[in-house]
């Protein structure tokens, strides 16, 4: 008995103006500062219907922290919202997830947010999320990242009533998106796809999201990446990354994530670059457990990156597209990264991604694998 | 064979886990008790405890008794009926997807077991390779 688990899920442009057809009378959008400062929050207000009130709590970094949830916790409560709309990166669509718990249920402690009790949530609002990057799959996950501030950790909480009721895929969203980011969240995206995969947890339906992911992202990406992309290709990659969150949040990751987890909480680098640093060394790693799985991905590679087996594929992608190959490449010096190797080995075997990992790697293994990617 | 639950079956049980290589790594900064109850149903007539006293990838302490009396209070409870705990032991039911589709049921701090999650599995997997008598 397991479950697939999804949003209703609008998508392709224009699908903003959904927002006018589901009755919105209160809506409470959570986002960062910096997109709030944008016109893409812009664009979510004015799809809103006419009578709607919109209220924007815009108070959280790109890694919010337990305080950051708690000081807008008061605003939206006093706003009284029947949505709550998370606008954003991964960042701000966890926030949004936590926020809506939060609100629902004023007792709920962070931590009480387990997918092993049932909270009842959906008594006052629902939620909704609108990706601005095509990558982190929080919009089809019933997972939220969450930061600790004093201790460089990062907590990942889950459960099914986090899962939003509708993700909006509008391509216009993502369409002006940096380069950075775009790299930095596609390579996110490719490593969901991978590790769901070749979870223990994999069942058909998170493959055939996967395979279809990959080939949508890897069709598109390097159009996208080097700005000849059309909104088509934008909208191609979009999709890709959502079936990719859809595909991981049904049957979960694996050891890059947890490695990638535990560097970017200690480093600050960003989600995707982490677990991207991780991916080709944590295949290389697995592959003595789900070699012939690797394989029909790498079937899916486009001819001009495929290579005999998909370590080296992704290699050959990720250095034609700007993402790091090493700890070195990342910017992190060796001396730093030395006095902190243990205490990330450490995180990484608390991650629940070493839970699904196909391999049953121990802590030497997992220091191991991390040291091959040095490039010192 | 052990008949399972029974006092035999915890022995060897405990036995394995304190010879398990991957419990030892990924239990070593665990410190915590934890009880599992094996609910009776129309497979087995009574209720069985097993309670376990884990200290930094070793297993202390063990008690097994049909008397939830007879075993102390403990941090965490591993809960199910005594026929999905066959399933379980047969690797049928993986551990955690058990608690999450609602055969099993785990109390106690979720915050701690959850950066515990790689020891809590290695703990199940190991009561799958004691041999038993169903
Ligand atoms: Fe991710």
């Amino acid at each position: 008995m397991w479950y697939f688990r999804s949003p209703q899920i609008v998508y392709g442009p224009d699908s903003l103006s959904f927002l006018q057809t589901i009755g919105i009378s209160r809506a409470a959008i959570i986002t960062d500062s910096t997109l709030a400062a944008s016109g893409i929050v812009q664009k979510v207000i004015q799809s809103l219907p006419e009578n709607a009130s919109s209220k924007v709590f815009s108070g959280f970094s790109p890694e919010p922290d337990f305080l950051q949830i708690k000081s807008n916790l008061e605003g939206v409560n006093a706003f009284r919202p029947d949505w709550i709309i998370g606008v954003g990166g991964g960042s701000s669509m966890d926030a949004a997830k936590i926020i809506f718990a939060m609100y629902e249920k004023p007792d709920l402690q962070v931590y009480d947010i387990t997918p092993l009790s049932p909270l009842g949530l959906r008594k006052k609002s629902r939620l909704i999320a609108v990706p601005t990057t095509s990558g982190t799959g929080s919009e089809c996950s019933w997972a939220a990242v969450i930061s600790e501030r004093e201790e460089k950790r990062k907590n990942e909480l889950a459960s099914p009533e986090i899962l939003p009721d509708y993700a909006i895929l509008d391509p216009e969203m993502v369409i002006n998106l940096p380069r950075q980011q775009t790299v930095s969240t596609s390579v996110d995206a490719i490593t969901h796809a991978i590790e769901s995969y070749t979870s223990s947890w994999n069942n058909p339906y998170s493959d055939a999201l996967s395979e279809k992911a990959l080939e949508l992202i890897l069709g598109s990406l390097v159009q996208v990446v080097e700005g000849n992309g059309d909104i088509e290709s934008r909208d191609r990659v979009h999709i890709g990354a959502s079936m990719a969150g859809l595909s991981f949040s049904n049957s979960q990751i694996g050891m890059a994530h947890a490695l990638g987890h535990a560097f970017g909480a200690i480093f600050k680098k960003p989600h995707g670059t982490s677990v991207g640093l991780f991916l080709p060394e944590v295949v290389a790693l697995n592959s003595r457990a789900s070699r012939e799985r690797y394989d029909r991905l790498n079937r899916i590679f486009p001819d001009s990156f495929r290579e005999g087996n998909l370590q080296s594929s992704l290699k050959k992608l990720f250095a034609r597209i700007g993402q790091p190959l090493t700890v070195k490449e990342a910017g992190i010096g060796r001396k730093e990264m030395e006095s902190n190797r243990d205490a990330l080995v450490s995180l990484a075997m608390e991650s629940t991604g070493m839970l699904t990992n196909p391999y049953e790697a121990g802590t030497d293994e997992v220091r191991e694998t991390l040291e091959r990617c040095y490039g010192y | 064979m052990p008949k399972f639950p029974s006092e035999e079956w915890a022995r060897q049980y405990v036995e394995k886990l304190n010879s398990s290589e991957a419990y030892r790594d990924s239990g070593k900064k665990w410190e915590g008790d934890i009880t599992f109850v094996i609910q009776k149903d129309e497979g087995n007539p009574t209720d069985s405890f097993l309670y376990l006293d884990l200290y930094h990838g070793e297993c202390r302490k063990y008690l097994y008794s049909a008397n939830p009396d007879d075993v102390p209070k403990s941090e965490f409870r591993y809960i199910g009926k005594y026929s999905n705990w066959i399933k379980l032991i047969h690797s049928e039911i993986d551990p955690i997807k058990g608690v999450l589709t609602g055969k099993f049921k785990l109390e106690g701090s979720m915050m701690k077991i959850m950066r515990f999650s790689k020891a809590a599995k290695d703990m199940v997997n190991t009561a799958t390779m004691v041999p038993f008598e169903g």
